[in-house]
């Protein structure tokens, strides 16, 4: 997106007077979910988190039940937190940043269906657990080892490639957009792309490289990287643009070159 | 520190190889035997009864094929039942082949039961009785005999699609799981080429199959050797 993208931003000529949220409503964990319908007053520049708020404040369906206010999760408001994703209109993405113009634009309609992500536990009606990714990290050992106990001088130079690539890899945010969206990922059976390219983002690393093999151990396990099923939908719907499949190629030939083919190398 | 391999990157790894090694190889010789048929009944009897003639052959079909085969497939069924397909929320191309790429080994699983039943051993009933394998002599005439009933001509126009697809993304495939093809860019231009294969593949392998049933198949006979004519212009013997 160009810095001046919300300048050309497309508006509804003719918005509806009012919207109609179809959301995905659970009491607890392992209760069953059911759908309902709330009705608010249009106005400019709704985005999904300040519709559910309008709801929020007077929780009433459409049929004029009375009924408890919508739960979900939010924080920075300006999609780098990552909290707030949900499933909205069957895409992954962050409710934060989900505007209601593009949104019934894109649809046709004035109704927008929330979901919580269905890959992670749903703890009550939008709000998931998303624990499952920072156990992922663990796996990987995604970070560098430094013990403190001496000065180890300056960091190692980089080029800037490489200081580039890296970037791009550190802007995940752990929002779950990739697992959501990767038809391989659930039943615990696949890591997905998300603890890949962390494990990726310190295999580049001058000092991280040390640990290469304790790294790809993690990723060479039955959920591990070789469940990948090349869908590609993970790079598709990264909200922060990181090549995640390239850091699952680049880790593939790290695995073929270092593992299968290491014992060439004895 | 070691890197230790689990039982399923194992066996995906290998499954990701017998599906290019063997059966892929398999695969462009099959298609070669069959284009034979494009020359007519004896040029193709011939090519079989060459195959016939190969030392180590039954090592080769049960090792070298069958084997594999089995592997391949039964462990591919395991493979798509893992698959949670979201392709109507998340309708991307490549979402789509990973999809066609599930889809296509289900089918062919089923259907290549189907055709080694029917040709290598004759075992289906109401069909042809009479295994190609130690009759190459017949060979034309039992597939040509098979191929003037119209489903059944469907069902393998179907199958050798389903194979060109199945094999020319399977390349693909391997070459990203291997870590062999990796940038953007890379992937694209290896991909056009599969896509190509996957093309070539199909209209050579219906092709053949329309050799069964019309002389020189699909392509004006003016192209191919008439088998007569070749008979004339083989040397003579002394």
């Amino acid at each position: 997106m160009t810095t001046n993208a919300h300048i050309e931003k497309k508006r509804l000529d003719n918005p509806p007077a009012s919207i109609k949220f179809k959301i995905q409503r659970r009491e607890k964990e392992g209760a069953a979910s059911h759908w309902e319908t709330f009705e608010i007053p249009y106005r400019r520049n709704l985005n999904v988190i300040s519709a559910l708020m309008d709801i929020r404040k007077n929780p009433v369906t459409i049929e004029g039940k009375q009924t408890t206010p919508p739960v979900w999760d939010m924080s920075c408001l300006e999609q780098v937190c990552g909290i707030c994703t949900m499933v909205i209109d069957g895409k992954v993405r962050q409710s934060c940043s989900a505007l209601i113009d593009d949104l019934l634009l894109a649809s046709g309609g004035d109704t927008v269906t929330l979901a919580p992500m269905s890959k992670f536990p749903n703890v009550r009606d939008l709000k998931v657990d998303r624990s499952k990714m920072f156990d992922h990290l663990k796996q990987v050992e995604a970070w560098i080892e430094l013990d403190g106990t001496y000065d180890l001088g300056p960091g190692p130079h980089v080029t800037n490639e490489l200081a580039q690539e890296r970037y791009s890899y550190s802007r995940c945010m752990t929002c779950g957009c990739c697992l959501e969206a990767c038809p391989q990922y659930g039943d615990d059976n696949y890591i997905g792309p998300q603890a890949i390219a962390q494990a990726h983002l310190f295999n580049m690393h001058p000092t991280g490289k040390a640990n290469i093999d304790d790294r790809l151990n993690g990723l060479m396990g039955d959920d591990g990287i070789t469940n990948c099923g090349n869908a590609q939908n993970c790079i598709k719907v990264c909200p922060m643009g990181i090549p995640l499949t390239k850091a699952i190629y680049e880790t593939n030939r790290d695995i073929t070159v270092n593992a299968l083919f290491g014992w060439l190398k004895k | 520190m070691a890197v230790k391999f689990s039982n399923t990157f194992l066996l995906r790894k290998l499954h990701q190889l017998t599906g290019i090694i063997p059966l892929g190889m398999f695969y462009f010789v099959h298609l070669w035997t069959n284009s034979a048929a494009l020359n007519g009944a004896k040029v193709f009897d011939d090519h079989v009864q060459d195959i016939h003639n190969f030392p180590y052959l039954l090592l080769i079909e049960i090792f070298g094929i069958f084997v594999p085969l089995v592997f391949h497939s039964v462990y591919g069924i395991l493979i798509s039942a893992e698959a949670k397909p979201n392709v109507l929320n998340y309708g991307y191309v490549r979402n789509w082949f990973y999809l066609f790429q599930r889809a296509t080994g289900i089918f062919l699983f089923f259907f290549l039961l189907f055709h080694i039943l029917n040709f290598r051993f004759g075992l289906i009933p109401g069909l042809n009785l009479i295994p190609v394998a130690g009759n190459a002599d017949k060979a034309y005439s039992i597939v040509s005999g098979e191929f003037q009933i119209t489903w059944v001509m469907v069902i393998y126009i179907i199958g050798i699609l389903a194979t060109a697809w199945h094999l020319a993304y399977g390349f693909f495939l391997f070459a990203v799981d291997w870590g062999i093809v990796i940038g953007e860019k890379a992937q694209k231009v290896v991909l056009y080429g599969c896509l190509s294969l996957a093309v070539m593949l199909g209209v050579a392998g219906i092709n053949a199959a329309f050799a069964f049933v019309r002389p020189c198949g699909l392509l004006p006979t003016a192209l191919c050797e008439e088998p007569h004519k070749a008979e004339t212009n083989a040397p003579k013997k002394f």
